[in-house]
This record gives structure tokens, sequence and C-alpha cells, in this order.
């Protein structure tokens, strides 16, 4: 009997310690990630770029750029499936051109897309390839521009977008974390996306006048935006406030009751 | 004042109002060493008191239709007058609940008062903790976002795993092959009318059984001895006990307002504490989320699933434990409540916890 209780407690709780124990999740992935996964050197190297870059970070993988079918082993890399393979030098804008439609157009009519045919920059060159990241400011930078050419433009084009940008980066914050707060962003976030868009199209002229005329226009709609952030910002401190008041008058009742609760006990 | 001792006047020449008053509350002593973790059925009953006000009120202004649900909750959000605290306080406290429901058992657990004659106590305590989860399982889906969608298929592909029924039940659950307008409607009512009714009743049974057998003395301190149980049935009297009410209710406000504070903290500075990311984007069944996981109360179940080689064994498993849960009054029959005297059940019980 003593037994049978002690086989029973044992079970009892050994099932109870169950409930906690770890494990690991993976996310299903593509056959191309899963064969380059495998082998070696530069048919290696593009997985772990591609997977810390921004194309990864929104869903588009290798066949969104090369082409193929991402779901079969065999089939994968045949021209009848759309695989396209690596473009060669000059085809980089019309590759990368299928989606940035936009800037593909202000490249090709700026100095650097005219120089194209004559191993002038493209696309990769600056943004890079399978790592590419968000593109930001700091790509103008004297390490990158003065391999073909000097800096003094470039160093001006920069100065005269980077508080349009600072803005624009701002604003992305602070509507991202208004999102996550449930408010509907959903209108601005299109809002902000286009300008965005639309500014980084420009700067990829190089034209530096054509870049500060547009700027004032792009600094006027972002001062819109900004207001309405503000708006919202000011609400998220007006509801602290009262939630913090609240707080306290809960914690305060709280107190006073436990306080009564006291007494009470001097009685008892 | 006068209308007042009227009104109780008419009341107790006919249902003897003042002695049921009396009886359940001034004069219902309980155990003089009873500590702060039998204050947390009132501080659950607060808060679901608090859901089911929340919900009526989102029930007003949510659609449960595919193609609507999601945007009535943006709507509720941003358009409905204090939409936003309506919502956040529901979703922030069904987390609180079930934080509360598992310390309430955990706590019923350590201090062994589980046992005999408390069998159906624990029994409906149990079932209730399991609809509590239910009902964050079906309330999970009202939302119709990606995470709603995909939580909810991948917790109801588990039933898959079961053998000969498994598809029947899967298909069941949904009501067609795969999550879809079927499902929302059947979790929608599940949520919204069947489980509250059947909540309610079970939780009626639950403060009868609690009521009727007494409130059993904390295993603590000198005083505290193992009683051997009659056979027939005994109120658990505690003579020299304190009054439930005013000297047990005062502290039990107080750690209910503790808790609304923590509540009102929670939904006021860190709303999105309990809503992942992808709470915020409409469900879309072609596009799978590349990080979904259940909510906190869940992940133990995703886990014993992930553990096992296969799901049926992870289910097997799972059912196996919840099964011993449910029964463990009739396994562990041993008078000894005191935890210093049942090391092996405490030992594993805290090593259950620190992993």
């Amino acid at each position: 009997m003593r037994w049978s209780i002690a086989i029973r407690r044992v079970l009892s709780v050994v099932g109870f310690a169950l409930l906690f124990l770890p494990v690991q999740v993976s996310a299903e992935e593509t056959v191309c990630i899963q064969c380059h996964s495998g082998q070696e050197g530069r048919l290696k190297a593009p997985v772990e770029q591609w997977r810390n870059s921004v194309h990864a970070a929104n869903g588009i993988s290798c066949n969104d750029c090369h082409g193929g079918d991402p779901t079969d082993f065999t089939m994968a890399m045949s021209p009848d499936r759309g695989f396209v393979g690596v473009p060669e030098y000059d085809e980089v804008p019309e590759f990368c051109g299928h989606c940035h439609l936009g800037v593909k157009e202000d490249y090709l009519g700026s100095a650097h897309g005219k120089a194209l045919e004559s191993g002038g920059p493209q696309c990769v060159l600056c943004h890079g390839s399978h790592g590419i990241q968000l593109a930001s400011i700091k790509l103008i930078n004297k390490e990158s521009c003065t391999r073909c050419h000097g800096y003094e433009r470039a160093i001006k084009v920069k100065q005269a977008i980077s508080s349009t940008e600072a803005t624009l980066t701002s604003l992305e914050e602070s509507v991202a974390s208004l999102h996550r707060l449930g408010f509907d962003m959903k209108r601005m976030k299109e809002n902000l996306f286009a300008q965005r868009n639309a500014f980084r199209q420009i700067f990829h002229t190089v034209e530096l006048d054509k870049i500060k005329r547009q700027k004032v226009k792009f600094d006027k709609e972002l001062a819109v935006i900004q207001g309405q952030v503000n708006t919202y910002e000011a609400e998220i401190s007006q509801r602290k406030l009262v939630g913090g008041g609240v707080a306290l008058l809960l914690l305060l009742g709280g107190g006073i009751a436990l306080l009564i609760r006291r007494s009470y006990h001097k009685e008892e | 004042m006068k209308l007042q001792k009227d009104a109780m006047d008419w009341l107790d020449s006919r249902l003897g109002v003042r002695e049921l008053l009396y009886n359940n509350l001034n004069g219902y002593l309980l155990p003089r060493n009873i500590n702060i973790w039998y204050t947390l059925g009132a501080i659950l009953m607060a808060l679901l008191g608090l859901q089911f006000l929340t919900g009526i009120l989102l029930l007003i202004f949510y659609v449960p239709d595919t193609e609507k649900a999601f945007a009535s909750v943006t709507m509720i959000m941003n358009e409905v007058p204090y939409g936003w605290l309506i919502r956040y306080l529901h979703v922030v406290a069904s987390n609180l609940i079930v934080a509360f429901l598992f310390l309430h058992m955990f706590s019923v657990l350590f201090m062994g008062s589980y046992k005999r004659p408390r069998e159906l106590t624990w029994l409906s305590g149990f079932v209730l903790f399991n609809m509590g989860l239910v009902f964050c399982l079906t309330g999970y889906l009202l939302p119709w976002s990606q995470l709603s969608f995909w939580a909810t298929t991948v917790a109801t592909d588990a039933a898959g795993a079961i053998p000969v029924v498994g598809d029947f039940l899967v298909e069941f659950l949904r009501g067609g092959p795969s999550v879809g307008a079927a499902t929302l409607g059947r979790f929608f009512a599940l949520h919204v009318m069947a489980l509250p009714m059947a909540f309610l009743g079970l939780l009626g049974f639950h403060l009868f059984c609690v009521r009727r057998v007494g409130i059993s003395s904390a295993p603590f301190g000198d005083q505290y001895q193992p009683t051997e149980l009659t056979r027939s049935f005994t109120h658990d009297e505690h003579l020299d006990g304190v009054p439930f009410h005013p000297n047990y209710t005062i502290k039990e406000i107080s750690m209910v307002f503790f808790a609304l504070a923590a509540l009102v903290v929670i939904t006021f500075f860190v709303p999105w504490l309990f809503i992942p990311p992808e709470a915020l984007v409409p469900a879309n069944p072609f596009v799978t989320p590349e990080h979904i996981k259940p909510e906190w109360y869940f992940l133990w179940t995703y886990q014993v699933l992930k553990i096992f080689p296969s799901k049926l064994l992870g289910l097997s498993a799972q059912a196996a434990v919840m099964g011993l849960m449910a029964i463990l009054p009739f396994l562990d029959l041993g008078p000894e409540r005191r935890p210093a005297k049942r090391p092996i059940f405490v030992t594993i019980y805290l090593l259950g916890i620190w992993v």
C-alpha cells in the first residue's frame, strides 16, 4: 500500500514536470537555400549574406531575382521555370529594376547610368548584392565614391538630403512605434513609404540642383505627416498620465485596505 | 437609510436574507493562518467580471466575419470612443487571468489543498483552468490577424495526430479542411456564448464546493496538524477563526486593487506586451509568418510536441500529464499537506517550475 502510494506520487510529479521541458523551432526554406547551404565557397556564401539582408527580412527570396522554381530540386535552375542565373555587369540595373522601377529610370538618366556601358557604376557597386541592407545615407561615403571620382560633389548631395533623410527615418520609427501600440497607421505608412521612395529616387539622378528643388517639396509633405504623428504621440502621453493616476489610486486603495486589515489583526 | 432598512426587512421576512448574509459573511469563520495565496480566487473573480463587461462592450462593434473581423477590431481600436482601452483591458486581463489561474493552481498543489475531501473542488477548478485556456484559444482567432489564423491552424492541426479520428477532429474543430469562415463562426459562438455559460455554471459549483466543505487551513506553523478524515460529510469548521467579512474581505479587496493596478499599468504603458507584431497584420492564408509562436501559456504544449519524435506521442504525453493532474487527489491519498513532510512532491514541483 505504501509502495503504491509512493509510485502514484512519483508518477504524478514526473508527469507534472513534463510540462516544463524546452524545445527549438526551425523555419521552412526554399530548395535554393537548402541546396546552397550544403555547398562550399562562393556557392555557399550568398546564403548567409542573404539571411541577414533586407530582402530576406521582407520575404524576397532567391527566385524573386534569379527566377527558377524554389519548390522543386530538379527544376529549380531550369530556364523553363524562368531561371535567369547571374546577370552580366551591365544587365544589373535591369535585373534590380524589375522591382525598383522608379530608381532604375532616374539612375539610367544620370551620369552614373550613362556611363554604364563604359564600365560605370551600377546598383550592386554601392548597395551590394546578396547581403543588401536597407538603403541609407551612409551609402554615400568617401571610401565608396572615391573608387571612381572625387568626393566633392557627393558630399554636397549628402548634405542636401541629410536633414530630410533624418526626418524620414525618425518618422518611420514613430509610425512603426504607433502601429505597435494599435494605432491604424496604414495610410500614413503608405504615404511615408511613397515619399521615401520618391525621395530616394531623385538622388539617383545625382543632380544637386534638382535634388535641392525637390527636397523643399518633400520637407513640406513630411511636415504634414509629422503634425499627425505629434497628435498621436500627445494622445499617448495623455493616456499614460491618466493610466499612471488610476494605477496610483488603485495602489493607494490597496494600501488603505491593508492598513484596515492590520487594524482588524490587533482586534483579533 | 429607512428605505434600505424597509427593503431589507421585506426581503428578510420572505427569504431570511439576514441569516443568509450572517452565515456567509460575518458568521463564516476562516482559519487564522490563512495567507495571501487564498486571495487569488477573489482576484480571478474580479478579473473575470471585467472580462464579461469588456467582452460585452467589444461585442457591440466586433463583426465575426472573415472579411470584416480585422477591420472591425481596427475600428474598435481607432474610432470607437475608448475602444482601445476596452480591447486592451480585455486582452491584458485574459493573460493576467491565465497567470493567476496558474498561481492559484500551483499554490493549491504546494499546500496540498487538493486532497480529500476537496477532490471535487480541485477537479472543478482544474476543468475551469482548462476552460480558461480554451477561452483564450477561441478568443485568439477572433481578430482574424496573421497570428490568429496561423496559431489556430497550428493548434487545430495537432488534433490530426490522433489515430483514426484525427482527420475528423481537425475538420470538426475547423468546420472544414482549413481554418476559415466556419472556424471563425464556431470559435465566436464558443467564446461569447457556450464557454461563458459553461464557465459560470462550473464556477458556481466550484464556489459551492469551497463553501460547503470549508476553507482548508494553510499547512504551516506549529498549530497545523494533518486531520484524519471521517467517512461521513463534515464541514471544515474553524471555531477560533476570523470572520470572512470584514476581516478577510478587506484583504481580498486590497489584493484585487493591486491586481487591477498591474492590469492598468500594463494596459496604459506596455499594452503590446501580450500582442506580438503578427497580431497587427490581417490574416493571409497564403503567407506563413516566419516566427509564429503560441502564446506564453501554450508554450508548454508546443514544447512537449517538439521533444517527442511524433505528434501522437507528444499529445499522448500531454494527455497523460493533464489526466494525472486531474485525478491527483484520487492518487495522492495521504493526509499529510505540510510541504516539508512531502519532499518528493515538493522537489519535483520546484524543479518543474525552475526548468
